[in-house]
């Protein structure tokens, strides 16, 4: 099939016709700074599936802060409009939801769903149309490694780096009460095994002989042979790389092989207040270390009258919110604080928050050019059934205890 | 050597228990040529419900598997009349695959709506108590549940060879045009049967809650370690899946604590696929005559 130089020159103009028309839908999603009516926002959300659960932790986080603002009269008189969608726990579907939000629901502004692996996929969409993208629970390397200007992450630090308060904690003992050897469990997964294995170096670089470190897949849920391979190597510390699940089989497995080690840290597992109890028995959490970002009586920005709110709202108590809800709520109070100041206008919001440092329920934050938080995370130590951050000092509400005392004491 | 040792008392304990799980897979794939995808959700299914009487009503784990696996023969009837009795024809076997796997969705979606996607754990009081014999760990709640499993399978055995029940469903297994003609209702008898595998997941499922942290989608690991144990025993062959399950767990233990966690699942299905090769119909299998 021939074209003739006529048809092409059509051809050709009506796609650059397309292109600019495109090029125009793009700028207007960017900056729809109408200023009557409500400002929406989009936010995928995993409410069914894998993520179910924290994705309706986030849900409470989110709701909670618009309920909040819109009660005080919204933001520059506007209300706030939450636009929240399923996306059934899948990076395809999450990545479609903001597509739709912004190409279809034409929305003002765009929040982060639940974990690392929605949202790098969401948030290239989202800057592919110069949106910011203010996001709680995308902490992971597959974030980052995107190099986005739009991506604002609501924790104190890089995931990667929740382990990095334990390590400098265990090297500022004196040199007889540190550990002397290590084991390293760690579980096959993007989000755990970094966090151990940039322990792993450090310790190793101080002194601390690795006598044990091995990688298990993700399907596994016996741990016992592990740790019957652990235990025979009798190492001072064991620094799991784990998630939840995993987390809990390791207590349990290391409590039934009655093997105590005299420092444990896992990256997950036990920084959840309201399950690692249930999991592993109330008597065997003592001494046990994990990182976390927030607390329900940490006294940053405005996380007094988050909990209250939040216990108003939902019932329960202080100690059963989710850090989640937290993080989401936090979200919400950045960009509260942006709009404020230089109004519903994404480009203008995104170099907005490249400067200075922006308060919330988990503290005062702060992003490098791609997103990353400047911050540390906290040291957290069950003591007497609890919960408590032991470090940093200012925040700490009691002190680092070790050695860990057997299981059930 | 002591490790060794070790590794392998941690892997028959376990390999036990998956025992009961494949012995309802094998005996309805045995009598109906069903391939039931969803016993590793129904096992999951069981551990929710023995989860939620140890939890709510303080019952224990171990007693709720004489409330657990009646209710759930019940739903396994159910099951059997409503979905799979009406799959007919040659295509019978595959179709079945589709249905059960439904199934295993379905159950998979009500459990995540009802008790959420956290993982669960049933946490008796002796569930951290630990024997020392001659210098090995055995921890009482892995014994408990290897004991249960090596009993309830002892029962099945005994069901299935020394009552009027079990001739007809071996008669079944054998040739079923056989057995009708001699008088077995084959219908019944592989509703009963489908039931029956289904309480013996059910069994599975509580011994599985208190060992291992689970949540609703927990049964998709099940399920292939499971088809992988019953097509190693010889599909349908009970002696077989016992056999390979417990043949399993100490492959698995004895590779995670001398190799790497990381080879432990694969190891077995090296063991399989090199076994396979020798003797296609499984250890205990038989094979087909063919024209």
């Amino acid at each position: 099939m021939k074209h003739s130089p006529a048809r092409l020159a059509t051809l050709a103009a009506t796609i650059s016709l397309a292109a600019v028309a495109a090029t125009a839908g793009t700028a207007a999603a960017r900056t729809t700074a109408a200023s009557a009516g409500p400002i929406k926002i989009g936010i995928s959300l995993s409410l069914s599936g894998d993520f179910s659960d924290p994705g309706k932790f986030a849900m409470q986080g989110y709701k909670l802060w618009a309920k909040t603002v819109n009660a005080k009269g919204g933001i520059l008189g506007r209300k706030v409009v939450l636009d929240i969608k399923d996306d059934a726990s899948s990076p395809t579907q999450a990545a479609t939801n903001y597509q739709n939000f912004i190409t279809k629901d034409r929305v003002d502004l765009t929040f982060g769903p639940f974990s690392t692996l929605l949202t790098a996929p969401s948030a290239a969409v989202a800057h592919r149309y110069g949106y910011a993208f203010i996001e709680p629970a995308g902490g992971g390397p597959a974030v980052f490694d995107q190099k986005l200007n739009n991506v604002f992450f609501t924790q104190p630090a890089p995931i990667v780096e929740s382990g990095d308060v334990f390590v400098r904690w265990v090297l500022s003992l004196p040199k007889a009460k540190r550990p002397k050897t290590a084991a390293y469990p760690e579980l096959d997964d993007p989000f755990s095994s970094p966090i151990a294995e940039r322990m792993r170096q450090q310790f190793e670089k101080a002194g601390i002989r690795t006598v044990y470190k091995t990688i298990y897949p993700s399907e596994t849920v016996d741990m016992t042979p592990i740790v019957s391979k652990i235990a025979s190597k009798k190492p001072d510390m064991i620094v799991g790389g784990t998630q939840a699940g995993d987390g809990y089989a390791l207590v349990k497995a290391l409590v039934q092989a009655n093997f105590s080690p005299k420092f444990l840290f896992e990256a997950n597992g036990p920084n959840s207040p309201g399950e690692f109890p249930s999991k592993v028995g109330a008597s065997n959490t003592q001494g046990i270390f994990s990182a976390s970002d927030w607390f329900p009586k940490a006294k940053t920005y405005g996380n007094p009258y988050f909990v209250r709110q939040f216990v108003k709202t939902y019932g329960g108590t202080a100690g059963g919110i989710d850090p989640g809800s937290a993080e989401a709520y936090a979200v919400g109070q950045v960009a509260q604080r942006v709009i404020s100041k230089v109004g519903v206008n994404n480009a203008k919001i995104i170099a907005a928050l490249h400067k200075g440092k922006w308060p919330t329920v988990e503290g005062t934050l702060h992003w490098n050019a791609i997103g990353e938080p400047t911050g540390k995370f906290l040291l957290m130590e069950w003591l007497g059934g609890n919960l408590y951050p032991v470090l940093p000092k200012g925040v700490a509400t009691r002190k680092p205890t070790f050695p860990k005392p057997g299981w059930g004491g | 050597m002591h490790q060794l040792i070790q590794a392998i008392i941690i892997g028959i304990l376990i390999g036990g228990v998956y025992a009961l799980m494949a012995s309802g897979l094998t005996l309805v794939f045995g009598i109906m040529k069903v391939i039931n995808v969803a016993q590793g959700a129904l096992v999951i299914l069981a551990a929710y419900l023995s989860y939620a009487l140890w939890s709510h009503l303080h019952v224990d784990p171990f007693l709720s598997i004489f409330i657990v696996m009646p209710a759930m023969f019940v739903l396994g009837v159910a099951v059997q009349l409503v979905f799979v009795r009406s799959l007919r024809g040659p295509d019978a076997s595959e179709l079945s695959l589709l249905v059960t796997w439904a199934l295993a969705l379905g159950i998979e979606g009500v459990l995540s709506v009802v008790f959420k996607t956290t993982y669960r754990v049933s946490l008796p009081s002796y569930s951290d108590t630990t024997w020392t014999v001659a210098g090995y760990q055995i921890n009482e709640v892995r014994l408990l549940g290897f004991v249960t499993s090596a009993v309830l399978l002892v029962l099945l055995s005994v069901l299935l060879t020394r009552t009027r029940f079990g001739r007809a469903v071996r008669a079944t297994v054998q040739n079923p045009t056989a057995a009708e003609l001699l008088g077995v209702d084959a219908n019944r008898v592989q509703t009963l049967s489908f039931g029956l595998g289904v309480s013996m997941a059910a069994a599975a499922g509580a011994v599985y809650g208190v060992i291992y942290p689970f949540n609703p989608g927990s049964h998709y690991d099940l399920i292939s370690r499971l088809l992988s144990i019953v097509v190693l025993g010889g599909l349908g062959s009970l002696g077989g899946a016992v056999f390979a399950a417990v043949g399993m767990g100490i492959v698995e233990s004895v590779v995670a604590v001398e190799i790497s966690p990381i080879w432990a699942a694969f190891s077995f299905f090296v063991v399989l696929i090199a076994f396979l090769l020798v003797r296609p119909q499984g250890i205990f299998g038989v094979r087909e005559r063919t024209l």
